[in-house]
Parts: structure tokens; C-alpha cells; sequence
């Protein structure tokens, strides 16, 4: 969190995820640039220079797999929100991996002649027409592309100056930079890579997240927000006596909009449920002390309100509610960021 | 000029005006348009990298933001439905990759030595892999 992008919260978690992950990655590199030439099979016939691509390589594969992982892992389970926490710094990790790996080829298969270096990746296998033989260095270009587009886009200003919703859309290329990585590993050292080790880690680590792509959406498919009843412009959200003290009910109002409608002190109060931030769910955070957390990175909101508390600048849009006998309804037409809205009293008895 | 060099011709080209909207944006725009940015100078050079690659977007946001025509109900409605189509992007295009790629893997012999077929200079042959 920042205040007018003067970072004021690096608490000890975020410096224990960074740390974590740093010493994740140079342990990986170490071990396998001291260790994988003992146990991998064919190693005998590379040098230092190939090693140690292979070793930035599979390290920039496995921390896109990881970062791929936690996103549907935290719709599956809660107890992985604490790793979206900090994913970003993942990510820009990992693209200066990439990087790396993408160095340590360039200076040995491309260099050494008359041509520009960076020229001689692009022309030196043009055989786009077939699958065998197929210029795989292409897909490597297009992921490296992307992961530093996300990088550069990575600060909290981007996503208030794009908004979320544009700012995700070009977020959302992590998942094509994947499918790239994935050829380019398919297409070019898989091969004719006879490592066991290798093929495992990197077939399993693919089709691990497709599966957990694909549980997460079921599940989101099965369980997700229900919609809110409509019946003009104010709808029914659900019934008072479903409420719980410090926590919300989530529903969908139209497209994507949803609304988080939550009791505090015996008051009934809804603002909208995307985070002013990232868009995370408010409605699945809890209120304490009159303040809403999201569940992503810990912004936090007062639901009567909407604000941020002070220093902080955030602002949701609020709701205003009514009760119609045991039901919740809410105007679907959002008050402006920021809108105090008096809360409901919840009937006594409900 | 061949094709990989029109493609650097044209990064450098779109890297040059990008430079020229970042020292625009970061010198002048960003206080008209983002309250916060106002009196904070650290972070923008981190903002460099971004505008060099997506300056258009840049430009359209600048202009959006200075006529005061962004719709604030846009930045609370999320692209949730995505979720479903990259699921099934991935469940489709993984493992169809993976097949692709296992089926045409090259298998070598177990005894299998890399041969030397040419040198940069003068003759070359299984000769000088043999030697």
C-alpha cells in the first residue's frame, strides 16, 4: 500500500515474501549449476555457457508455474491468499530471470559471427511452415515480450491511471506468456531431452496449472456469486436472518458489478464488492473495528462509507439499503466512490 | 533492409516516441491528471519502462482523464468471466502443445556421439570428430 505512491507499508510479511522467494531462486540456480551435472544424463556434452541458460531457463519455467498456481489455489482454498499478497514481486523476478536466460543463448548461439546478435535470433530459422525444426526461439521472444510489459505496467499508479479493468485485460497476457512458454520448452530442449527429471518437472508443472485452472472456474461456475432479484432498481440480495456480524453477502447486480452487503454492530451497510486497487473481493474480507479488509493486499474500507482510512485515498462506491419485511434490498444504482450512506438498523428478532 | 532489421527499425521508432511522451507525461501530465502524482518524484522514473511500451494507452488514458470523461462505475466491475475462457484456453492448449511436441521428439541411439560435420575455415569431416 502507498500513499501518494510513497510505499508506507512494507510490513515484515512483505519482506519475508520477498525473502523467501530470493532465496527460492538462488538456491534452484545453485543447485542445479553445482549439482545437475553430476545427475543429469546427457550434461557431459554442454558447456558452462549452455549450462547455465538451462539452469535460468527451467528456473524462469518454474517460477511462472508457481506464480500460475497461486491465483487459482486462492479460489480453491483460503489458506493461499497470504501468496497473492506479493505476486507481483514474483513476477518482475521472474522476468529478470527470463532475461538472464535469454542472455546466456543469445551470447553463445548467436554471437560469434558478422550479423548483429539480436538480428541473427529473428532470421537464423525461418522454417515457420513446419513443426519439426519449428523457430521455438519465437514463442521465447513473445513470453519474454509480455513479462515485461507486465513488469513495467506492474505499479500501483498503472492500475489507477488504466483502471482494474483495463489494467487486468493486459495483465491477463501472463496466461498467453505461459502457452508460449510452454511451446518454446516443447518445441525446442524437450526434443531431445532424455532427463527424467526434466520431463517430469516440466509436463507435471503445465498440467498442473490447466488443472487448477480448470477446478478453480468449475468451482467459481458452481459456487459463485449468486445473481441479486431484480425488481426495478432495487434488488433483493437475501434474506436479513442470513447475515452474519462482520461479514457480507455477496451478489451480482449486472455484468460484473456485484455488491457486498454486510452487518456491523447490527447495522446493515453495502458497498460495492471490487477493491478500489485490484478489484479483490471485499465481500470475502472481514470488518474490524468498523473497517472491511481485502482479503488480496489488505486495503481497507469503512462500509459505511466506502473510504479509506486517512492517510489513505480509496474510495468504493456504497449502496443504499432497505428492508422489505426479512428481505435485504439494495438500489442497484451505485452512489459516486467515497458516499456515506447511513446504515440500516436490522430488525430486532431477524 | 531485411525483415529483422525493419522489425529493430521499427522498435527504435516506437521506443523514440514513447520517450518523448514519458518526458511530456512525467513532466507535465501526470500532476493534471492524478492528484496523488502531485509532489511525488521518486516513483516516475519506474513509470519510464511502461510508457515506452504502451504510449498509445498512454495518450488515450492522458486525454480521457484531462476531459474528465472516465466512468467511474468501470473501475468496480471486474473481468471475472475470464476466468472460465482461460481455464479452458489452458485445458485445450496445454496438453495439446505437449503432445504436438512429444510426438515429434528426435530419439538418439544410447551410444549415439556428436559428430563435427564443418569448420569455419577449410575442410571439415567426421575425420576431425573422429581425431
Amino acid at each position: 500500500m502507498s500513499v501518494k505512491y510513497i510505499p508506507v507499508q512494507w510490513n515484515p510479511n512483505k519482506w519475508k515474501y520477498n525473502a523467501v522467494m530470493l532465496i527460492g531462486v538462488f538456491a534452484y540456480l545453485w543447485l542445479f549449476i553445482e549439482w545437475t551435472p553430476a545427475i543429469m544424463s546427457n550434461d557431459g556434452r554442454i558447456n558452462g555457457q549452455i549450462h547455465n541458460a538451462r539452469a535460468f531457463g527451467s528456473c524462469a519455467f518454474l517460477m511462472l508455474t508457481v506464480i500460475l498456481c497461486i491465483g487459482p489455489l486462492a479460489r480453491l482454498d483460503k489458506r493461499f491468499l497470504p501468496l497473492l499478497y506479493n505476486r507481483r514481486h514474483f513476477g518482475v523476478m521472474t522476468l529478470f530471470v527470463a532475461i538472464t536466460h535469454a542472455g546466456y543463448i543469445i551470447n553463445w548461439y548467436f554471437s560469434f559471427s558478422a550479423s548483429n546478435k539480436y538480428e541473427a535470433l529473428l532470421f537464423a530459422n525461418t522454417s515457420y511452415g513446419q513443426l519439426s525444426g519449428f523457430p521455438f526461439e519465437v514463442f521465447g521472444i513473445f513470453a519474454v515480450l509480455c513479462l515485461a510489459l507486465l513488469a513495467a505496467t506492474s505499479h500501483d499508479f498503472w492500475m489507477k491511471f488504466l483502471t482494474p479493468r483495463i489494467w487486468k485485460r493486459i495483465h491477463y497476457l501472463v496466461y498467453f506468456a505461459y502457452i508460449s512458454v510452454v511451446a518454446h520448452v516443447g518445441l525446442g530442449i524437450l526434443q531431445d531431452q532424455q532427463d527424467k527429471i526434466f520431463i517430469v518437472v516440466f509436463i507435471g508443472g503445465a498440467l498442473t496449472v490447466a488443472a487448477l485452472h480448470i477446478l478453480a472456474a468449475l468451482q467459481e461456475r458452481r459456487s459463485g456469486d449468486p445473481d441479486a432479484l431484480s425488481s426495478g432498481e432495487w434488488v433483493a440480495i437475501c434474506h436479513a436472518s442470513e447475515l452474519r456480524e462482520g461479514y457480507a453477502k455477496v451478489a451480482r447486480l449486472s455484468g460484473e458489478e456485484r455488491v457486498a452487503v454486510f452487518l456491523q454492530d447490527g447495522k446493515i451497510s453495502a458497498i460495492s464488492n471490487a477493491c478500489a486497487h485490484q478489484n479483490g473481493p471485499l465481500g470475502e474480507g472481514r470488518i474490524l473495528d468498523c473497517l472491511v479488509t481485502c482479503p488480496w493486499h489488505g486495503f481497507q474500507y469503512d462500509v459505511r462509507s466506502g473510504r479509506s482510512p486517512a492517510p489513505f485515498t480509496e474510495k468504493v462506491p456504497t449502496y443504499q439499503v432497505k428492508l422489505a419485511g426479512d428481505q435485504v434490498l439494495v438500489n442497484a444504482n451505485a452512489n459516486p466512490p467515497g458516499t456515506f450512506v447511513e446504515p440500516v438498523p436490522l430488525p430486532s428478532g431477524a | 533492409m531485411n525483415a529483422a532489421e525493419s522489425i529493430f527499425f521499427v522498435a527504435q521508432v516506437w521506443a523514440t516516441i514513447g520517450a518523448v511522451v514519458a518526458t511530456a507525461f512525467l513532466l507535465f501530465g501526470i500532476d493534471r491528471i492524478d492528484e496523488d502524482a502531485r509532489g511525488a518524484y521518486i516513483f516516475r522514473p519506474l513509470l519510464v519502462p511502461g510508457i515506452l511500451l504502451i504510449w498509445p494507452l498512454v495518450l488515450w488514458r492522458w486525454w480521457v482523464l484531462e476531459r474528465d470523461l472516465d466512468n467511474w462505475r468501470n473501475r468496480h466491475a471486474p473481468p471475472r468471466r475470464a476466468h472460465l475462457f482461460i481455464a479452458v484456453m489452458f485445458v485445450v492448449a496445454i496438453p495439446l502443445i505437449i503432445a504436438v511436441s512429444w510426438s515429434l521428439r528426435q530419439e538418439w541411439q544410447a551410444d549415439f556421439e556428436p559428430v563435427k560435420i564443418s569448420l569455419l575455415h577449410g575442410s571439415a569431416g567426421q575425420g576431425d570428430a573422429a581425431a
